[in-house]
This record gives C-alpha cells, structure tokens and sequence, in this order.
C-alpha cells in the first residue's frame, strides 16, 4: 500500500518537527557520558519545551511587534524547509518544486534573521551584542555556503537535493571523487557553525561569550520554547542535508509505504547518530577558539569548496 | 607516453595522492607552529613517494621504485630529522609576527590555486594533451609552487623560509613525477643530494644568525649594522 503524495509530504515535516529535540537531548546527554558524568535524560529537550509553554510570557517595555512576531518567522521558516528537502522519501513530493537548494539556504537565513532583527528590538545590551557576533558570523559563512551550492551544482549539474542525491546513489565513482569529498569536509565546518558547536560556539550557554543565546535573552514562556524549538529543528534540518544529500544517500524510502517511511525514519536515526557521534567527539577535543580567530575555520571551510571546485573540474 | 591511455582507476589513485599532498600544503599555511610545518613536509613527501611508486607500477618503470625509497627516506625522514634538530635548537616554537594571519593565507592560497587551474587549462589546451590528469598534475605542481613562494614572501622566520623553498621543490618533483616519469635516475639522485645540502647549509647559517645577530627572524635582520 502506498501513501499519497501529500501524506508523505505531512510525513515528513512531523518527522522534522517532532524528533528534533530527541536529537538534542541525545548530543546534550552523550556530551556529558564521554565526560563520564551521568547528564540529563534524553528526552529533557521535550520536558523543557513542555515547561515552556505552560509559562508567562513577560516582553520588555521597549519592545515593539518585531519582538513578538519573530519567533512565529523563526518557527514557520523551520516547517517550511523539510518540504524542500529530501527527509524521509528520496523523490520530489508536492510543493518541493516551491524552491531549490538556494531558496531552501535562503528560507533558513530567514529564520536567523528575524531572531537577529529581535535581539536588536528587545533593547537589552546582550541582545545587541549577540546580534552583531551573529551578522559577523554569517557574514563568514555566507562565501563557503554559496561555493558549497555552486560546487554541488557543478558536481550535479542541477541545484536540486533530490538530483544529488540520486547522483550519489547511482555512481561510487563520484562518491569518491574528490570534489565531492571537498564539499562534505566544507559542508561539515558550515554544519558546526551553524547548529553552535566548538570551536565558534561556546558549550556551556548563559555566559560573556554567548551568541544565539544573547540574542533571545529576553524571551520566556511559549515565545522562548517557539525559538528554542526553531533551532532545535533547524540542527535537525542542516544534519538531514548533511546526511541525506552529502555524506549518507542511501536507505530512503523510495516508493513511500506505511512499513518504508517507518524504516527510513530508523535510519535517518542511525544516520544522525554517526554525525551527532562525530560532532561530540569534535565538541570534548576542541577548545573555543578567541574571538579574533573565529575567521579560521571558515577560511579553511571556503578554501575546502574552492579545492572541490577545482577538483570538479579536474576529473 | 603513459599517460594517453590512463585508465579511471589509475587517474583516481593519482588525483587522490596529488590532492592530498595538495592539502598538506595548506596544513603548512594554515599553522602556526613550526613543528606542524615539519610534520605535514613528512607527510607529503611520503604521499608523493607513493605517488611515485603508483606511477612507477602502472607505468612499468622500475627504476621510479628506487626513486620512492629514495624520496621517502630522504624527504620524509632525513630532511624533517634535520629541520626538527634545527627547530630544537633554536628558541623559537611557533610564527609570532606573520604578515598574513593564517585564515587570510589559506583565503589566499585558495585563489592561487584556481589561478593555477586556469594556467594549466590554457597550457593543456594549447598543447592539446588529451589527458584530464595532465591539468590535474599541472594545477598542482603549479599551485604547490605557488603556495611555496607565499610561504617565502610572508613567513618571517628561517625554519619557514626554507620549508617554503622545500615546498616549491616538492611541487616541481610531484609534477616531474606524473608529467615526465621516464627521468633518468641520476637527475633525481642529485637533486636529492642537493636538497640534503641546501638543509645543512641552512643549519649552519642558521647557527651563525643565533650566535652573531640573536635572531632568526628576517623582520629583525633589516637593518644595516656597521
């Protein structure tokens, strides 16, 4: 029995937006085992978002409509992605055709965006702050993101996942060339900056050298879980990209039954667990790097795509 | 010539230990620490030795085996063995005053090697050689040169000066390796050679800089003394 088109399509956003924080809870609690202490439970992502929204929201005095409309943009920009992106089915669904990977790139700039514009608006000095790291930050990504795009599509000869992907899984010798090898390493540095990792991000949040959370310190009650679930979901995006039309094509529904979808969320789940593995053991050998030296990983992530477009072109 | 009829796999083989050592140029760019800078030169001539093997396998030249021991033995182990006693003894540990911070030298090195790209594919056009690896060996051959002679012009102390200049020749033998693998045995020998004097010349030079002008740094040797 196969599911219609818009099911899966439902499919996969739910999947998106349910099982983010289980990604979460499971980083925070493997974070905290390597350091052999016990940390919190893995679904404590959940509980707090569940406190959250029983709470009062309290907005600033100086604060206009941009504080209160942000999180809502931050949050629908998140829903909207997984529909552009391969999740579950590894085949175009209704309105995937709404936008390519640059429309995608650009949906998820959106949401940073409108938490960037609130951080300003709130009028607390932190908020100031942290908006300006971020804008320093993605001012340093954006080149390596766009070479990554165009390196992809000059690998794919298309701009849209589902095509990578169906390259990849077709042919091993691409898989292994090393223009596409480039791209996962350039891919891999733009995933650590963007879901606030080591080295750019500091691990223990609250502290002088905050960015996402200097942004959203004036937040509470359900405003606050909208935005904490937004990045939750926006890790849990940026690692399926990374998964599903970088590094690990395979094992993907391909025809969209009950029993596939069911298999292809499981290794969607194993899949993350590889990355999320990698990423922890970055996060416990890496220190933050100082402030003036944030450039150097970025540099080295743009020089990466630089090498893949050239070795695209080489072989 | 060899390379008109390479098959995939071999071009791969080559294209993977050409970019890799490709790679380690930029760990030498993208470093502060003198040591890291001996340790990647290691890595890189043993990737090249392979190469060099590969190519002395594919191609039927035996003679290219005896060139790998040769790089492996003298560029991967003698020539870092010497700089590191030369690091040892000096009391410099790591790149202090760069002209360009790393990130803008890896920025830099990035679009070097695309202006290496593009010389190799005019070159290759020009002289209508067939072969993909053709322009993969020149970029690279060209982009190491390049990254070489950055390393010269903005590294101040003499333990980098020299890596760059190894770097360079690097470049040029991993070129001369895939382009031209037919060179007699005795060019490469002596060029070897060379390369083990140009260290040991620098050794004591640098010695001399230690002991007469306190410094090893050429942003302190500017000045004339009298």
């Amino acid at each position: 029995m196969t599911l219609p088109n818009v099911i899966l399509q439902i499919c996969q956003v739910l999947c998106v937006l349910l099982l983010a924080p289980l990604l979460q809870g499971f980083i925070l609690k493997a974070e905290e085992r390597i350091q052999r202490s016990r940390g919190p439970s893995i679904i404590q992502p959940y509980r707090d978002l569940w406190k959250l929204f029983h709470k009062q929201s309290v907005v600033p005095e100086s604060a206009s409509w941009i504080y209160l409309i942000a999180p809502l943009i931050a949050f629908t920009a998140m829903l909207i992605v997984p529909i552009l992106i391969p999740v579950l089915t590894d085949r175009p669904l209704p309105q995937s055709d709404m936008g390519d990977m640059l429309g995608g790139g650009m949906v998820l700039t959106l949401g940073s965006f409108a938490i960037i514009l609130a951080g300003l608006d709130s009028g607390n000095v932190y908020g100031g702050i942290g908006s300006s790291r971020a804008v320093m930050l993605a001012i340093l990504a954006e080149p390596t993101l766009i070479l990554v795009l165009v390196g992809i599509s000059l690998l794919a000869k298309a701009m849209l996942p589902f095509v990578v992907n169906h390259l990849l899984l077709g042919s091993l010798s691409i898989y292994w060339s090393p223009a596409h090898l480039f791209l996962i390493l350039a891919f891999f540095v733009l995933l650590l900056v963007e879901t606030d990792r080591l080295p750019i991000h500091s691990p223990t949040h609250l502290e002088i050298y905050m960015i996402d959370e200097a942004r959203i310190l004036e937040y509470s009650g359900p405003l606050l879980a909208l935005l904490k679930w937004a990045s939750m979901m926006k890790q849990f995006i940026l690692y399926t990209i990374f998964c599903n039309v970088f590094v690990l094509p395979w094992g993907m529904s391909q025809i969209g039954t009950p029993l596939g979808e069911i298999g292809s969320i499981v290794s969607l789940l194993a899949k993350f667990l590889l990355v999320a593995l990698v990423v922890i053991v970055i996060e416990t050998v890496q220190s933050r790097l100082r402030f003036y030296r944030y450039q150097e990983p970025l540099a080295a992530g743009f020089m990466f795509a630089v090498l893949a477009i050239v070795s695209s072109q080489l072989l | 010539m060899f390379l008109a009829h390479v098959n995939p796999l071999q071009a791969s083989i080559f294209s993977s230990l050409a970019v890799v050592s490709l790679l380690l140029t930029f760990v030498m760019l993208g470093s502060h620490w003198l040591r890291n800078y001996v340790f990647a030169f290691a890595a890189q001539s043993w990737m090249i030795a392979a190469l060099s093997a590969c190519v002395g396998y594919f191609a039927g030249y035996p003679e290219l085996y005896m060139i790998a021991v040769l790089t492996a033995l003298f560029r991967g182990l003698v020539l870092p063995y010497l700089l590191l006693r030369i690091i040892g003894r000096l009391n410099v540990k790591r790149e202090l005053h760069a002209v360009l911070q790393p990130s803008s030298s890896l920025v830099i090195g990035a679009f070097l090697v695309m202006f290496a790209f593009v010389i190799a594919n005019h070159m290759n056009s020009q002289s209508l050689l067939a072969s993909r690896v053709v322009v993969m060996a020149l970029t690279i051959m060209l982009s190491m040169k390049f990254l070489g002679f950055l390393m010269l012009t903005v590294r101040d102390e003499a333990v980098s000066q020299i890596l760059g200049l190894l770097v360079l020749e690097n470049g040029i033998f991993l070129g001369s390796q895939i382009l031209v693998p037919g060179m007699p045995l005795l060019i490469e020998i002596v060029i070897l050679f060379d390369l083990l004097i140009v260290v040991a010349c620098f050794g004591m030079l640098v010695r001399f800089l230690v002991v007469h002008a306190g410094t090893t740094s050429s942003r302190q040797l500017n000045r004339l003394v009298g």
